[in-house]
């Protein structure tokens, strides 16, 4: 089973260029930032309630993603919002992205390629190899929002990442985007820290989109 | 927390109290577990002296409510107290759970 962090770094791949899809890098660190912090809340490492997020245990997970994560909270030594803890987290989530990426190629999912792009500058992409597992999320996702399934709190967590990243069209159709909005937005709130991933996104996409463009 | 059971009938009451949070999840999730048995489960679960529910508490719910829908049966909560409630109504929880005001109402709306 694949963590959240690469879960949700695996699904930013276009599957058959393996480049990143479009969002803004700041909308990307806060995802991986919710990741890591609700796997880190599902190993009972940190708690949260309308108010705070606290770290419970601070021992390590065996996850060098989740450890740093959590080393990053306990170091920080203050109260926290769940919007806090996401911003703290956020700083590091380039390297955690970096991590997560070498993970998958380690595991078979991924294939590293370089390249270059006008001859000059150095590109790198990560064509997927093996969607078994990406599937069989997809499958039980789909079925999830389809029916009136009540989810596990894995499958909550990923409908709240999937859906801030805005790429449920990787697992439905337009129609049934359109069709199944409400039941995506209950299913977004259950989780408590995704609720702060959610609106972190959705201030970086308001900042982009009102955002002046350059004057040359 | 404090975890007891009783019986109305066919409805197994469960009575939750304290705090339901990191420290109590997993005894409570297995208290669950062990309470629901076989069969079709009618749960109605008894809040009204939960005084405090984190996200980790919610998680717990969210396995029961899952579990007690893959066997079919029904769950009501009821007696949830204001703030538990907020957190409730903030996480959309109200809207995965039925919940009424009272033992009376909970029971009749399991069976």
């Amino acid at each position: 089973m694949l963590g959240f962090v690469e879960e949700i770094v695996l699904l930013q791949l276009d599957d058959r260029h393996g480049s990143f899809v479009d969002l803004p890098q700041s909308a990307t660190d806060v995802v991986i930032a919710g990741g890591a912090l609700m796997e880190l809340a599902l190993a009972n490492r940190v708690d949260a309630d309308l108010e705070r997020l606290i770290v419970v245990n601070a021992d390590p997970t065996g996850d060098d993603i989740l450890d740093d994560a959590l080393a990053r909270l306990t170091a920080s030594g203050d109260a926290l919002t769940s919007a806090g803890a996401v911003a703290l987290v956020a700083l590091d989530a380039g390297k955690f992205q970096e991590k997560a990426l070498k993970r998958l190629v380690a595991k078979g999912v991924l294939r590293q390629t370089d390249g270059r792009w006008l001859w000059v500058f150095h590109t790198r992409r990560y064509p997927v190899l093996d969607d078994r597992e990406q599937r069989e999320v997809k499958t039980r996702l789909r079925q999830v929002l389809l029916t009136d399934e009540i989810p596990d709190p894995r499958d909550v967590v990923l409908i709240c990442l999937i859906d801030a990243c805005g790429l449920l069209g990787l697992i439905l159709r337009p129609e049934e985007i359109a069709r199944t909005a409400s039941r995506v937005d209950k299913l977004a709130r259950l989780e408590l820290i995704g609720q702060a991933v959610t609106r972190a996104v959705a201030e970086v996409r308001f900042i982009v989109k009102h955002s002046a463009p350059p004057i040359y | 927390m404090e975890f007891a059971q009783e019986r109305a009938g066919d409805v197994l009451i469960v009575r939750m109290s304290g705090r339901l949070d990191s420290s109590t999840a997993q005894p409570a999730e297995d208290s669950f577990s062990r309470a629901l048995g076989e069969g079709p489960p009618r749960l109605a679960v008894d809040l009204s002296n939960l005084e405090y529910i984190s996200s980790a508490g919610l998680r717990v719910l969210l396995v029961i409510a899952k579990k007690v829908q893959q066997a079919k049966g029904k769950v009501v909560l009821f007696g949830l107290v204001p703030n538990v409630r907020e957190v409730f109504s903030i996480s959309g929880f109200d809207q995965i759970f039925s919940i009424e005001a009272d033992a009376a109402a909970a029971v009749a709306a399991v069976r």
